[in-house]
């Protein structure tokens, strides 16, 4: 419980630092301050990222991107860079945990990242060749339709009982995870497993497109879609946006828009942000977790919104 | 209802193993060459103090300024403290890459061709990506 209310207290702070920041980024040069400070309060920033990243089985780049784009005084094209950079990093970090813990399967992220990382492919090329107005406008609608997409599906969580069907069958995806918040273990299976590949092929395109990760969409998609536990789907979620990610931001690396003073700071900090979030995400449901990210979107993508009309 | 068999807890232990090991080295390589970058010990080839001038800028208008490269021209110029930083950055884009060859023989030892084909795919496409293909 009181994980929860530290998780609760970083999106406050976050939200709460937002205007001083909008200020300081519409000034010139961000607002006089030397350049070391940007780097400084990156860190910050995304170190309360990844707590709150992970809790709420989304990649880092979900926040990072309409956040860091909308009240730091950077282009949006190295903001996505390192967006993905952060998201990529942020689930790496957290895997080991999650995989030797059973709270994530490699057996089912496996297929569902390669369809997710070609799909990352895509969006990269396109978003890099799109005005950056329209990136703007389209990354605010995006953001928006992710946190109602999240509080339409919050109490949506459901472990169905259902059969299996031919495609998890071939692959083996099945199997049991112990869940430390209900005491026992949970067996789980997978259904609708063509219509997973083809959503995780939407959602790295849409991932790669924006920088913003893909947690937002693996989570409903595992749960609601294919059938996974909500437990599960979180946990794998982030071992697939590890893979998903990796595609995507090649490309960007070899498009030279990979900004070091803009990377470090930002993947330091969420990835130590990250190892905190794995331990409050066994303490707590994850519904918690996901109501306190729906919050961030919905400031963080008006903030994309205004910006993309010149506000 | 099926359960977890020991060559797949394998498996997905050696994952974890070497995810955590790459991970660990992708970070060490991060901390070190961004601090060598901001102390100045290794000079920047973009100087930190006139990034508040470029960050701003599209990808296209800041290359054109600072003759940053593209693809991996930048391993060739190594001596320069801000591209330094991209050694790491390449670590953690290259891990998963790793961690998928090193599962491989498990599955190719389980016979499971579907997996097999699967681990394939996916190293041949990041791989794809890493080199530029794209």
């Amino acid at each position: 419980m009181r994980l929860a209310s530290l998780t609760r207290l970083a999106a406050a702070t976050s939200l709460l630092a937002m205007p001083g920041l909008a200020f300081a980024a519409r000034a010139p040069q961000g607002g006089g301050l030397p350049w070391w400070a940007w780097p400084l309060i990156l860190f910050v920033t995304t170190f309360l990222m990844g707590i709150v990243a992970v809790v709420g089985g989304i990649g880092g780049g979900v926040l990072f991107v309409p956040i860091v784009g909308g009240f730091f005084p950077f282009h949006l094209d190295f903001v996505r860079g390192a967006g993905l950079m952060l998201a990529l990093c942020g689930a790496l970090a957290s895997g080991p945990g999650l995989l030797r813990s059973g709270l994530a399967s490699l057996r089912l992220a496996m297929p569902l990242a390669l369809a997710g990382s070609i799909g990352g492919i895509v969006g990269a090329l396109v978003g890099l060749a799109l005005p950056t107005r329209v990136v703007q406008l389209a990354l605010g609608v995006t953001v928006l339709l992710i946190a109602g997409l999240m509080w339409w599906t919050r109490n949506s969580g459901h472990d169905s009982r259902h059969a299996a069907d031919r495609w998890a069958l071939a692959l083996g995806l099945h199997g049991k995870f112990h869940d430390p918040a209900v005491g026992h273990h949970v067996d789980w299976n997978v259904h609708r497993t063509h219509m997973g590949l083809a959503a995780f092929f939407g959602i790295g395109v849409v991932g790669g497109l924006f920088g913003l990760g893909a947690g937002w969409a693996n989570v409903p998609a595992l749960n609601l879609l294919m059938g996974v536990p909500l437990k599960l789907s979180v946990g794998t979620s982030g071992l697939a946006i590890s893979i998903i990610n990796t595609s995507a931001a090649w490309v960007y690396m070899n498009k030279g828009a990979l900004l070091p003073i803009l990377i470090a700071p930002s993947i330091l900090g969420v990835m130590l942000g990250a190892r905190v979030g794995v331990r409050v995400l066994k303490a707590i449901k994850a519904s918690t977790a996901r109501n306190v990210v729906i919050v961030v979107l919905v400031a963080a993508g008006i903030r994309s919104l205004m910006q993309g009309f010149g506000f | 209802m099926p359960v977890s068999t020991p060559e797949r807890r394998i498996e997905q232990e050696t994952y974890a193993r070497w995810l955590a090991w790459g991970v660990l080295l992708g970070f060490g390589a991060l901390v070190g060459t961004f601090f060598l970058y901001v102390t100045g010990l290794v000079p920047a080839g973009v100087a930190p103090e006139r990034l508040p001038q470029l960050w701003g800028m599209s990808v296209g208008d800041y290359l054109a300024a600072t003759g940053a490269p593209t693809g991996w021209s930048w391993v060739l110029r190594l001596r320069e403290g801000d591209l330094l930083n991209l050694v790491g950055v390449a670590i953690l884009a290259s891990v998963s890459i790793v961690c998928h060859l090193r599962v491989l023989p498990l599955f190719v030892r389980s016979r499971e061709r579907v997996f097999v084909a699967v681990c394939i795919a996916q190293v041949v496409v990041l791989v794809a990506a890493a080199a530029g293909v794209f």
